[in-house]
């Protein structure tokens, strides 16, 4: 998409995002924005500019489901009822063993499911995607630390399923690649929001009749946290451009600490008040979170990261100037 | 020529030619040895034309994208070629004199050193002023076509070395503060210069305390006009945070592999690695969008301060990392290559102060980018 394309395209999401409430309602209008014909077209704009809005308007849909299965190389509705892995985990959230099949991840957002999932099953000898009966399954609507999230954790043991695709060798991982960049683009949208949070509560709040964001100790703290969001931020853009798995993993590892050192920076900024639920920030912090979990946590990619490069002694090479 | 162009001919060279431009002093090299060899890298790749592209035809440059300058910095560093921090000076004195100096004098001047036949300097720090620049003192006073600049600067890279410096006087009054600031050229072998070098922890007389006495300097030697010298002084900072600073992310991504390779198994901590290379990563993906923005004609501004940032953070967690994966070598190695390593790691110390302390960059970012608003 260019320029103008790209920016209408930006705004209608923005304007379904803030008249919506919930999941659901921003579900029905990606549909009729043409969100899922621009994932196929431009999946940069598509995923980076929806991701990000929805962090920084706190809000929330099914898309990411959609993001792995376009990644996977399936299509809507397939990828509707895709089930993502389990929190701090990357693998595929089903493992065949002598043909019984068990599945343990999420759902993406809670709705009365019907009929069939999809589950990616590593069979031990490659990857395969498996229908499964929503009967046959144990749901569990999480309330844990972001009950308005709507993610439901999907469990079952040698469940009956259909197998109906195998995933060339390298699939899982790629589509694994574009679900994190869409969810370093919510850490960052989701930073933005607690930033901007900050920012104004910062210019607002006076103490020794001046508003505290004018001593140097609070500054400091809010100059760090955009310090460390655009570092996330050109890190996800680099990870597009060149496209490699491993950037896409550097790029959220960045996002998810990035935002964990913002939502610190921050709630010290607001004090009190970024305590209380009266305030909106507690959601982002919820978010940070929950979202640092999805497809491997800062920690373990870093970790994770680390041992590669002490193995192979060899930095990976950089998109060139 | 385009960037793609200029990276495989340039590559091809380089490599033809590695042995002329690889210095045979080795990893232990004294100062005045760095400085020999970077006059003789900055020649050949200006007689050969590398060094002319990317810069405007009227000061001898062969025109081109500034991505070209970006690139030969980044490869000569990779290569090990030169040493980044004074390799790059070039990127921010030549810019200064382009956008302030006549176009005579720049045209004259501009060439001398971009093919190495000369050494400039940046005066701008003082003994009463480090970070609030704008404070301060070093007087010039005006007499008919001449200037008499009398004062003194300090922390000034390669005075020792250098041929020309471009320095901050004030012509203003005392409190005229950022306004009354004026940019002069100053031939560095006026008389009643004097300069004393300073021994710096990491080993080597970087920077030098300079003394004017009555030093006169031609009227046609201002850079700019009267009263403008804070603008030329803004105008070269965003240099300094965008294509030198390429070339330092080069040079950091170039030390941590030699690190990698270096370390004795076990070491080093794997998240401890993994987050650095996180670092490095982040700052070369800034940088390179900022020299995109460059490329683009974009005018840079405060937002290179989050560049600064990163690439003070991520030197310093570099040699963090140097200091645990090869400790011993460090604290107690007599070789050239540990005190390779030593010498790094001490300057690295120096990477959230020069050139604007972190301090500074966080008050421009938390001022200028966040809108925070004064700090009174």
């Amino acid at each position: 998409m260019e320029g103008t394309e790209r920016e209408l395209f930006a705004r209608s999401l923005r304007h379904a995002l803030e008249s919506g409430r919930g999941g659901d309602v921003l579900d029905g209008s990606l549909g009729g924005l043409g969100w899922h014909e621009a994932l196929v077209e431009d999946p940069r704009t598509a995923v980076s500019v929806l991701f990000e809005l929805q962090g920084a308007a706190g809000a929330h849909s099914s898309a990411l489901p959609a993001v792995l299965g376009y990644g996977l190389g399936m299509a809507p509705p397939a990828t509707a009822g895709l089930v993502l892995p389990r929190p701090g985990h990357a693998g595929p959230p089903g493992t065949v063993d002598r043909g019984r099949l068990t599945v343990h991840g999420l759902a993406g957002t809670v709705r009365e499911r019907e009929g069939t999932v999809v589950v990616v099953a590593g069979t031990g000898d490659g990857d395969a995607v498996a229908d499964v009966s929503v009967d046959d399954l144990d749901l569990r609507k999480i309330d844990g630390l972001a009950p308005h999230l709507g993610l439901v954790e999907v469990v079952g043991t040698d469940v009956p399923y259909t197998v109906w695709d195998e995933l060339p060798d390298g699939r899982w991982e790629r589509g694994v690649a574009l679900a994190r960049l869409a969810v370093g683009h919510q850490l960052v949208g989701t930073s933005r929001r607690m930033l901007e949070l900050a920012r104004r509560h910062a210019l607002e709040r006076i103490q020794f009749d001046r508003p505290i964001g004018s001593f140097q100790a609070v500054r400091h703290r809010l100059a760090d946290a955009l310090i460390a969001i655009e570092g996330a931020d050109a890190a996800l853009q680099s990870a597009w451009d060149d496209g490699s798995i491993e950037s896409a993993a550097v790029a959220k590892a960045l996002a998810g600490r990035g935002a964990r050192t913002t939502a610190r920076h921050c709630q010290q900024v607001l004090a009190g008040i970024g305590f209380t639920t009266e305030h909106p920030f507690h959601c982002s912090l919820r978010d940070t979170l929950v979202l640092d979990q999805l497809f491997g946590t800062a920690n373990s990619l870093t970790r994770e990261f680390g041992r590669r490069l002490l193995a192979t002694r060899q930095l990976p090479p950089l998109p060139p100037l | 020529m385009e960037l793609d162009e200029f990276r495989s001919s340039l590559d091809t060279w380089l490599d033809r030619h590695d042995e002329t431009l690889r210095a045979t002093h080795g990893a232990g090299a004294t100062l005045d040895d760095q400085l020999a060899h970077l006059s003789l890298v900055k020649r050949l790749t200006y007689e050969a034309g590398w060094m002319r592209f990317g810069w405007p035809e009227r000061v001898g440059g062969l025109g081109g994208s500034p991505l070209l300058r970006a690139y030969l910095g980044e490869a000569l560093t990779s290569r090990d070629l030169v040493e980044p921090g004074i390799y790059s000076m070039t990127e921010v004195l030549a810019p200064t004199m382009i956008d302030f100096a006549r176009p005579e004098l720049a045209a004259v001047m501009v060439p001398r050193l971009l093919s190495g036949a000369e050494t400039w300097c940046q005066g701008f720090s003082e003994p009463g002023t480090g970070s609030n620049l704008a404070a301060l003192t070093c007087r010039a006073t005006r007499d008919g076509d001449a200037w008499h600049v009398t004062g003194q600067k300090v922390w000034t890279s390669l005075a020792q070395y250098a041929d020309r410096c471009v320095l901050l006087t004030r012509t203003g009054s005392v409190d005229s503060a950022h306004r009354g600031i004026t940019a002069l050229f100053v031939d560095m072998d006026s008389p009643g210069i004097v300069v004393r070098p300073i021994e710096t922890m990491h080993g080597a007389p970087e920077f030098s305390e300079v003394f004017f006495d009555d030093v006169v300097v031609r009227v046609d030697r201002t850079l700019g006009h009267e009263g403008q010298g804070w603008a030329v002084a803004m105008d070269l900072l965003p240099y300094e945070r965008s294509t030198a600073l390429w070339h330092r992310a080069a040079y950091l991504y170039a030390r941590l592999q030699s690190l990698l390779h270096a370390a004795p198994p076990d070491s080093l901590d794997p998240v401890a690695v993994g987050e650095v290379a996180q670092l490095v990563f982040a700052l070369r993906a800034r940088s390179r969008a900022t020299q995109h923005r460059v490329a683009a004609g974009e005018h840079l501004g405060p937002e290179t301060s989050i560049d600064k940032v990163l690439v003070a953070t991520a030197e310093q967690a570099v040699f963090d990392l140097v200091a645990d994966g090869l400790g011993p070598d460090v604290a107690m190695g007599d070789d050239p290559t540990s005190a390779r390593w030593r010498r790094e790691l001490l300057y690295s110390r120096a990477a959230t102060i020069y050139g604007g302390t972190a301090e500074i960059q966080r008050n421009i970012i938390a001022r200028r980018l966040l809108d925070l608003g004064s700090e009174r």
